[in-house]
């Protein structure tokens, strides 16, 4: 497991993905952590210590582990980094077919309508 | 493993995930690029939920959910987080005012 800061991790995670086009998964774990052990963070409950928490990232690719931590004061630019990682590498999933639904939604349509003023003229009727 | 149909179940069910339990609960996503297909798990350890997708839409969805979570996870449980996009929306439409035709 190697703990990087978040620019270097963002980097290596940009490699993961390029390796497992082919063959192989990404797996990105986000976690609320103050980064302490329970000991350490007993201690400080009792000494009255605020503990300060983090947010936790961790990606795999099944053979290498990196992870980082992110504060309150930087998640944003790295959540709009991290999603510009995903929009540009996230290319296999299907788009949309749009053509294919509108003939299916027009048809349905058509088949609705036409049992709709079926039934309205037997209901008056 | 409890496989979750609709999209917005699934985001109000992991954001009550998360709240209940902040110090275990784990936001997983996993993606294979080779089958075109994306796996989203939220667990505390006790409940598991997960959301199976291979549509393109569906990861724009789960952008706004990185989002919640990163804010979540990074600010705390109490964090407000309402509709993390709808707030830079909010900001962003007054400045389109003013084209410049005062000439």
């Amino acid at each position: 497991m190697v703990r990087l800061q978040p620019d270097p991790f963002l980097n290596e995670l940009t490699n993961m993905f390029e390796r497992t086009t082919e063959k192989g998964s990404v797996w990105v774990t986000l976690k609320h952590s103050s980064d302490k052990s329970k000991v350490q963070r007993n201690k400080m409950k009792t000494a009255g210590e605020k503990i300060e928490y983090r947010c936790l990232i961790r990606a795999t690719d099944g053979r290498k582990t990196i992870s980082t931590v992110v504060g309150a004061k930087d998640h944003q630019r790295f959540q709009s980094s991290y999603a510009t990682i995903l929009k540009a590498r996230m290319t296999a999933l299907k788009k949309r077919e749009r053509k294919d639904k509108r003939k299916a939604a027009d048809s349905d349509k058509k088949l609705d309508s036409k049992k709709r003023s079926s039934a309205a003229k037997k209901t008056s009727n | 493993m409890v496989y979750i149909a609709s999209w917005d179940d699934f985001v109000e069910k992991s954001v009550q995930l998360f709240r209940a339990d902040p110090e275990k609960t784990r936001y997983v996503m996993k993606y294979r690029h080779c089958d075109g297909k994306l796996v989203l798990k939220v667990t505390d350890d006790k409940e598991c939920i997960k959301f199976k997708t291979d549509q393109a839409q569906d990861a724009k969805k789960m952008e706004k959910l990185n989002n919640v979570f990163f804010t979540l996870m990074a600010r705390g449980p109490e964090a407000d987080i309402s509709e993390v996009g709808g707030k830079e929306q909010a900001e962003a439409q007054p400045a389109k005012k003013g084209r410049g035709r005062k000439q």
